[in-house]
């Protein structure tokens, strides 16, 4: 009688649900409806609310398919059979949850969807098609112009000859070649190399995210052989770190959490799934184009993948989006959330701009939009089990047959409660406002409106509410006999003892499914308004671009093949959005910000690319690939004289890793990153990169640095998230949030930052401080503040002293009681280089001032300006 | 002089001095590198001249109920029990409907202006005249989570800056010594949604709401563990500004690097500002009083009103308070027991707020310091679970005091029943431009650029609600 769970259940439909109740009703054309046409209204008018567009435990009752697929619950009817359909069963409130939540259907109601199961529950009159007539109106499709249609960002990309220039040491990679002609043609000089030592931690931190050790450091300043650079490169590419760095910069595209956000921010305890596939998607250099069609559409791909789950956790990106509102209005912003981060993503648009109106300074169509939401809109989730189907079924049947037991068990307690209930609601209704207790006096035939509502009311919540908790088992049971009291203790206990025996739930991936090959249409939606529908439309892409044939989705397919449409018509080699953008994303990690500036926004309000022609030629490359004899060698002769082989510009198509070592490979990446006077007068913004720009390291890095400096990070790979101490202060101002944070001397908490639990209202504070994207928006580009609160944060921190303390532990046994000694590792360890004699006189003096003087000397070393920042 | 920024005698002092600084530092200059290196909490200069300089936002997380405070509906007493006529569908997001339920307390009359306000507020009542209440705000949802994000952040969804990010990223902050934007929350948690409620969103981290802790230290982090001494600590400080500044010798230029620098100076100072800031000891007893600290159940939003002003004295921009929190009883929310719950917050707030009204008066801010009062949305006028009142967004009350506005007036008006906004309807951008207005913000020219588009507060809508203007 009294079930929590249905309660919060309850709780969370209505506050949801309030604006599914918006979705249009017709119940003129009752008298000529057959039987399914009948049950369809009962069910539209009372129940599409939650299940329909909402999908309300996964369930939508709108169509065939989704009648017949049931909910995350299971099936909801058998058609002939109206005792074995839950629905009914539900409906008759014979099982909880009563349906629907806080009333009953009339008699006549529930008669129409018995007789129409028992019909054996035909679907004609059914499809929403059918429902909701298509309109005529035809699609309003602004013409393009032909300067719209030119825009450099839709034409295809082209692998022009590099330049040849007359500096040698630039004439050999591509990138330098375009980089050296553009400075040349402004009087710009390249600043020289950076010295080796500046060159590996860069190298370290760029495709890592970790420093390197003072032994890798030395191995590498005194490896003399021609290739010592471009093996760091190619040891560091096969680092299983590299695929942890470069996952945490994709994360933030797709803005990954661990939580669902919003109002009740509820735990999504498999997302890591997704985040472990895209390190070993990254670690184990899978094609771009594949990363990219099994994140729209691993489903659809599964029976030609070699790796099944991997293309179904994959489709988890579909699910990264914050919770949205409920209602069909919710479902809207659901979609818009999954088309806006995915053209920013993959394409570099802002197509979500173009939702209630045509794109304002884009050549995109308020129709473009709803096509591409004709792409999505089918999807649903799945909760995929990770096992074979049999142990799914084992699984089932188990809980089942529990579930069977318990069932009379709870019939029992409720019988017995009945009698005693019935006394405590007298009583209550005694102590309540006149007009309510007449209300509840006047026999029902003679209530009016008002007192109808109030006696239903007053029932409800005497009876059924576990909120307000006017009467509670507590109270029924006090006033039961003793004996009775006795059976209700056994009921009780049995029934929990059976719900011990449930079996744990299944591991599972977050992931999607369609309900089959011909989904409910899409509608365009004028003013982006759920109440001014327009026609249905098909689904499409990016008009300006190209017209693209949607596939037909063979015999057995369970789903349109709409998103593997989309999939295919990104990574089609006409399409020439999706390798600019990503080669660019690649440029932007690596040389501080893109070729093009706005890394998500290749149009109009986006900025123009600063070297065009080496951005086509390096997306070419990445699409096409490159043979050894197409990159560029000194007259045609290798010249090993920076350790640069023919070999480094061999480039597989659409594989990160090679186009990574490409521009690690050039001299651009080499240089230094000192001001020069001559260069900043010309170029102050070093928009012709004639130096490598410092970068302040994100907020994760930084984590890790100070990890591996101590010498405690726990470098094992993947897996469930970690927990690390928050002051509970800070999340309990957080409604029913719990962080169960563990000391930061727990060594359970000192792994890579990418593995801390991200929950969307309760942000880790180092990370918050220092410029975590907010979890919720694609993040094309991190902020890099400078803030007061971050230096208290390095100051005072617990983590940090306690890692300082770590670090100067470490010293005292690696270089023994001597300070200059420690202080010299020290800085090896933090910075890879020895202190200057200014330094060591300095440093060494503070430590022998003070008599925890070495472990603040370490937290120094956290602080400096050179720990922070790439160069 | 804000101290981010280096003037080009101190840049030639930290360079070394010397012809060739001098020469380099012009250059900078000349190429706009220097101006890189304001602080983005440096004052900024309102779009317009206006007299708010600052804000108090207090929100009574829940929701209140219009009809029990400052909306009288006699009609709820004289149709007690029955249902609402000709308002269509009514829909509750919790629970079954009843019928109409009166108010448990009295209206009078207050001030010149003659405003209704019920026994709820007796202090505030005394402030009629000072009130520009608007009976007529309506909200996009009935739903905590998405309420709370409008009311906060202008849209229904996540992700977006509050208007306490809004405010300081448009007008900088006064004092740089303390975090331009503060919040305080209920002792008995703090409003769903949780940190997002004031986070900043896609804009840079300056601007993100601070929480204020109500023990120990107001900021986490904010001193040294025990056993490092002051001295201690300014000794370390000392030695990383000389090691920093030897790093900044090939970079002279670099405005982040120095900026960063710079940073650990203010956060010293931060130290001793912030916990001073919030000291209310050093406040007379009459004024302490006057707050209703030491009082129950008025102490604890007491010391934050009063902290809040002491705040805004030193020149922080935004202050937001919480009051309310949790779920049900905790905040605002009487799904139930109405009495019981308003009774008490209201007991809670009603002294403070009118204290703080008072004391700002007679401290010559009250025409510098913005007010605003309000939930996420009202409530119903039917009853819910026999003696609660169930969200309703259709119509409610806010009210705003202080710099800018026109006290003793009431805009707008709500149904009979006080269900739904009829005359004079408002919403929350509209009442989001009328902030940015009154402290001096054209609110359609302050953007931000992300994701390629120019964000608003206001997104495409809002207009200045001009009755609310002195």
């Amino acid at each position: 009688m009294r079930n929590r769970v249905y309660q919060k259940l309850t709780l969370c439909l209505m506050a949801f649900g309030w604006c599914a109740l918006a979705a249009g009703s017709n119940v003129n054309a009752w008298r000529t409806q057959s039987l399914s046409q009948q049950a369809f209204v009962v069910l539209q008018q009372n129940c599409f609310g939650c299940h329909g567009a909402a999908r309300a435990s996964e369930l939508d009752l709108r169509t065939a398919e989704g009648v017949l697929a049931g909910g995350e619950n299971g099936k909801v009817i058998v058609p002939g059979k109206a005792q074995a359909s839950r629905l009914l069963q539900l409906v008759t409130h014979q099982e909880k949850p009563s349906m629907p939540p806080g009333k009953k259907l009339s008699d006549a109601d529930i008669e129409t969807l018995r007789k129409w199961i028992v019909a054996g529950a035909s679907f004609e009159g059914f499809a929403p098609a059918a429902a909701e007539a298509p309109k005529t109106e035809k699609l309003p499709e602004r013409p393009f112009t032909a300067a719209e249609r030119g825009f450099w960002a839709f034409q295809a990309p082209q692998r022009t000859t590099p330049p040849r220039t007359a500096l040698a040491s630039w004439n050999r990679n591509p990138i330098d070649a375009f980089l050296f002609a553009a400075m040349k043609a402004k009087g710009v000089q390249p600043s020289p190399r950076a010295d080796r030592r500046t060159l590996i931690r860069r190298a370290y931190l760029d495709l890592t995210g970790l420093p390197p050790a003072p032994e890798e450091i030395e191995a590498f300043v005194n490896d003399k052989a021609p290739d010592a650079y471009e093996k760091l490169v190619d040891r560091l590419l096969a680092s299983p770190h590299y695929g942890e760095r470069w996952a945490r910069h994709w994360l933030d595209l797709v803005r990954y959490a661990d939580s669902g956000g919003f109002e009740f921010d509820v735990d999504r305890p498999d997302g890591w799934r997704y985040r472990d596939y895209v390190v070993k998607a990254f670690n184990e250099d899978k094609p771009y184009d594949q990363f990219i069609k099994e994140q729209l559409a691993g489903d659809e791909y599964a029976t030609e993948s070699d790796d099944t789950q991997a293309a179904m956790i994959a489709t988890g990106f579909l699910r990264l989006g914050p919770e949205m509102g409920g209602g069909e209005r919710g479902r809207q912003d659901a979609l818009d959330d999954i088309i806006t981060t995915t053209s920013l993503t993959f394409m570099g648009m802002t197509v979500g701009c173009a939702r209630c109106h045509d794109h304002k300074f884009d050549p995109i169509r308020q129709s473009d939009f709803y096509r591409i939401q004709a792409v999505f809109a089918p999807t649903r989730p799945l909760s995929h089990p990770l096992v074979k189907p049999d142990v799914v079924a084992a699984h089932a049947a188990e809980t089942k047959r529990i579930e069977a037991q318990q069932k009379p068990l709870r019939k029992a307690k409720d019988d017995l409660e009945a009698p005693y209930l019935k006394i405590l609601v007298e009583e209550a209704v005694s102590r309540l406002p006149e007009y309510m207790q007449i209300a509840w006096r006047t026999p029902e035939d003679k209530r009016t409106p008002g007192q109808k509502l109030n006696v239903q009311q007053i029932r409800k919540t005497l009876e059924d509410d576990t909120l307000s908790m006017k009467l509670t088992d507590k109270d029924i049971v006090a006033r039961m006999t003793k004996e009775d009291q006795q059976k209700h203790q056994d009921l009780v206990a049995q029934i929990r003892a059976l719900d011990k025996q449930k079996p744990k739930p299944l591991p599972t991936a977050r992931a999607i499914s369609e309900m089959g090959k011909q989904p409910a249409p899409t509608y365009f939606l004028h003013r982006g308004s759920i109440d001014t529908k327009g026609p249905a439309v098909s689904p499409g892409v990016l008009s300006v671009v190209s017209e693209f044939e949607f596939p037909v989705p063979p015999a057995q397919a369970k789903s349109s093949f709409r998103r593997r449409g989309l999939a295919e018509w990104m990574t089609n080699k006409q399409n020439p959005l999706t390798s600019r953008v990503m080669v660019n994303r690649l440029w932007q990690h690596h040389f501080g910000e893109g070729l093009v500036r706005t890394p998500s926004n290749f149009g109009k309000l986006g900025d123009a690319p600063t070297h065009p022609e080496l951005l086509d030629w390096l997306a070419v490359t990445l699409r096409d690939g490159m043979m050894n004899d197409e990159g560029r060698t000194m007259n045609g002769k290798p010249n090993n004289e920076a350790g640069i082989h023919r070999s480094s510009f061999r480039v597989q198509p659409w594989s990160l890793k090679d186009m990574h070592r490409l521009m690690l490979l050039s001299q651009a990446y080499q240089m230094a990153s000192d001001d020069i006077a001559a260069n900043m007068a010309l170029d102050p913004e070093n928009k012709l990169l004639w130096r490598m720009p410092r970068v302040r390291l994100e907020a994760e890095a930084i984590r890790d640095a100070m990890l591996a400096v101590a010498g405690n990070l726990d470098r094992s790979l993947g897996g469930p998230c970690v927990y690390p101490w928050i002051d509970p202060k800070l999340f309990q101002s957080s409604t029913k949030r719990t962080w169960p944070g563990k000391p930061d001397d727990d060594p359970t908490t000192w792994r890579r930052s990418l593995y801390i639990f991200s929950k969307r209202s309760i942000r880790y504070p180092l990370f918050e401080t220092f410029d975590q994207p907010n979890l919720v928006n694609s993040c094309e580009r991190r902020n890099r503040s400078t803030i007061a609160p971050q230096a208290l944060l390095l100051m005072n921190n617990n983590f940090v002293i306690l890692e300082a303390q770590k670090f100067a532990e470490r010293l005292q046994k690696e270089a023994g009681a001597d300070v200059t000694k420690q202080v010299e590792r020290g800085y090896q360890l933090a910075l890879g280089r020895a202190p200057t004699a200014f330094e060591r006189t300095k440093t060494v003096a503070f430590v022998q001032s003070t008599s925890n003087g070495l472990a603040e000397f370490c937290q120094a070393l956290f602080n400096l300006n050179e720990f922070v920042y790439r160069q | 002089m804000n101290p981010l920024y280096y003037s080009r005698r101190e840049l030639l002092t930290q360079l070394g001095g010397g012809i060739a600084g001098v020469a380099f530092a012009d250059l900078l200059n000349r190429n706009g590198v220097l101006a890189q290196s304001k602080s983005p909490l440096a004052p900024k200069p309102q779009h317009f001249a206006a007299k708010a300089k600052a804000v108090i936002s207090i929100f009574c997380y829940g929701g209140v109920s219009q009809v029990d405070t400052f909306d009288p509906k006699p009609t709820l007493l004289k149709h007690q029990g029955e249902t609402m006529v000709g308002v269509g569908e009514v829909r509750p997001t919790m629970g079954t409907p009843g019928g109409l339920m009166p108010s448990p307390w009295q209206f009078k009359r207050h001030g010149q202006c003659g405003m209704e306000i019920s026994e709820l507020f007796p202090h505030i009542a005394q402030h009629a005249d000072d009130l520009a209440l608007i009976r007529s705000m309506t909200a996009l949802s009935p739903a905590h989570g998405p309420a709370l994000f409008q009311m906060n952040t202008g849209s229904i969804l996540a992700g977006h800056p509050s208007v306490g990010s809004w405010v300081t990223y448009g007008l900088g902050s006064e004092n740089e010594n303390l975090p331009g934007f503060i919040v305080f929350t209920d002792h008995r948690g703090g409003p769903i949604n949780g940190a997002p409620n004031w986070g900043n969103g896609y804009m840079p981290a300056a601007y993100q709401g601070t929480p204020f802790r109500d023990s120990g230290d107001p900021i986490v982090d904010l001193h040294p563990p025990k056993g490092r001494t002051p001295e201690q600590q300014q000794k370390w400080l000392r030695l990383l500004r000389e090691l920093n500044e030897k790093h900044l010798d090939h970079n002279p230029a670099d405005s982040e690097l120095s900026a960063r620098i710079h940073s650990y100076e203010l956060a010293f100072r931060m130290q001793t500002h912030a916990t001073d800031a919030i000291d209310i000891s050093k406040e007379s007893a009459a004024t302490q009083k006057l707050y209703g600290v030491g009082e129950q159940p008025a102490d604890y939003f007491g010391k934050q009103a009063l902290m809040a002003r002491r705040l805004v004295e030193r020149g922080v921009r935004y202050v937001q308070i919480f009051s309310g929190g949790g779920n049900f009883e905790p905040s605002w929310d009487a799904h139930w027991d109405l009495k019981g719950n308003h009774g008490q917050h209201c007991a809670e707030t009603d002294k403070p707020i009118a204290g703080l009204i008072k004391d700002l008066k007679s401290r010559g801010l009250f025409d510098s310091t913005l007010i605003i009062w309000h939930g996420e949305f009202g409530r119903l006028p039917i009853s819910e679970r026999m003696d609660g009142r169930d969200h309703n967004a259709l119509g409610f009350s806010v009210w705003l005091a202080g710099g800018g506005v026109k006290g003793g007036t009431i805009i707008g008006a709500t149904d009979d029943y006080g269900y739904r906004a009829v005359e004079n309807k408002k919403t929350v951008y509209e009442l989001h431009a009328t902030i940015l207005h009154l402290l001096g913000l054209d609110y359609d020219k302050l953007t931000y650029r992300f994701n390629g588009r120019d964000m608003r507060l206001t997104d495409v809508h809002g207009r200045v609600i001009k009755e609310v203007l002195a």
